[in-house]
């Protein structure tokens, strides 16, 4: 049980110090000059009203692809998101299901950097063996990403996540902790 | 194969006779298209696909993203006549592929060339695949009454790790060839 805690200690660390090292964090505006009318600011304005980003992905779980779709909406430093993906593997297909709650590290700008913290279900569907049934379990997942803006509707978007979730040993009948990596990049479109 | 090099030939002769207007593609943000042609997997053989595709262009159509989906067949006619065999549970081939690409001449006759990844299912197993390919999209100015609407041909290659039957895994090639009908908006 003390390792348990231990480890998910040390793993959620990292989420803990990016949320508070958010605390008072700007970023400079990256403004275009108008002198006949108000200040224009290059990129994007989160704090203008509530944006809703579609946000297609793909990447890397280990040496598994992955295709994704993240269905957020962002409220100034607020970004609430749903995640569904498939992770093509060699024996079974992974679909990680998540709710993530984001940190928006900057609200103005071309480059929003973002961390992230979320939990959600696993369901791993095996392909080509027989007997098998869908492994259902929950996973928690935390990591930091970025968004570039190339314009006010449309932007592309990179993706660190460690993921950490449990599977029954039916052999020596206990639980075990499995951490995975992801690594995606995306494209993200901007509605309001 | 025959198709397949059926579909090349016509859409090249399409881009060399068909004249086009660049203003189209760097005036629209978006387009869909519609598309049919050949798909060669290979070790299986050549049959039919169909597929759709959603563009979204910046930098004034020089540069744009993809995502594309279609339906084809794994049929083969060695593994069901001569072989008498099956190597998946059903014949139906299932794709999406997200791509990048470049379009260095948009109005004039070099075509624009992708890059990306895409999910290849085969018969319930998917595989993760890379793919290459070029392709062009040529509005028609006032077609219809519009300048919306034009042609698309696309040859894509992709890439995979393919193991049959628990053998050795092999790289796969397979050569996606298609013409459509495209709408910018």
């Amino acid at each position: 049980m003390f390792q348990f805690f231990n480890k998910c200690l040390k793993s959620t660390s990292l989420a803990v110090l990016l949320f508070l090292s958010a605390v008072g964090y700007s970023q400079d505006l990256d403004t275009t000059q108008d002198p006949s009318g108000p200040r224009r600011i290059a990129g994007i304005d989160l704090s203008r009203g509530v944006l809703f980003e579609v946000s297609p992905h793909t990447g890397m779980m280990g040496s598994s692809g992955l295709f994704g779709l993240r269905l957020s909406m962002n409220y100034s430093t607020l970004n609430l998101e749903i995640a569904g993906e498939q992770v093509i593997g060699k024996t079974a297909n992974l679909y990680p299901i998540s709710v993530n709650l984001n940190l928006n590290l900057a609200t103005r700008g071309r480059i929003i950097p973002y961390g992230s913290v979320g939990a959600g279900l696993w369901l791993t569907v095996p392909t080509n063996t027989i007997g098998d049934k869908t492994v259902t379990t929950l996973g928690m997942n935390f990591g930091i990403g970025a968004r570039y803006y190339v314009t006010r509707v449309f932007g592309f978007r990179i993706e660190g996540k460690q993921y950490i979730t449990t599977v029954t040993n039916d052999r020596e009948l206990k639980d075990e902790l499995l951490f995975f990596q992801e690594f995606s990049v995306g494209v993200t479109f901007i509605f309001r | 194969m025959r198709l397949l090099i059926a579909t090349v030939l016509i859409a090249l002769i399409e881009v060399a006779i068909v004249p086009n207007d660049a203003a189209a593609q760097a005036r629209y943000q978006s387009s869909i298209s519609l598309s049919g042609g050949s798909y060669a997997a290979s070790g299986f053989g050549t049959n039919g696909y169909v597929g759709a595709a959603y563009n979204y262009l910046f930098g004034g159509g020089k540069y744009f993203v993809e995502g594309g989906l279609g339906f084809g067949s794994l049929k083969s006619d060695v593994l069901e006549q001569v072989s008498k065999s099956q190597i998946f549970d059903n014949d139906r081939l299932f794709t999406y592929e997200f791509l990048v690409g470049i379009d260095a001449n948009p109005g004039g006759p070099l075509p624009y060339f992708v890059a990306g990844v895409a999910g290849v299912n085969q018969g319930g197993q998917s595989r993760f695949a890379g793919v290459i390919g070029l392709g062009k999209r040529i509005p028609i100015p006032g077609f219809l009454g519009s300048n919306q609407i034009g042609f698309r041909f696309d040859v894509h290659d992709q890439i995979y790790s393919q193991t049959i039957n628990n053998g050795s895994p092999f790289v796969t090639h397979n050569i996606l060839a298609t013409l459509g009908l495209n709408l910018f908006f």
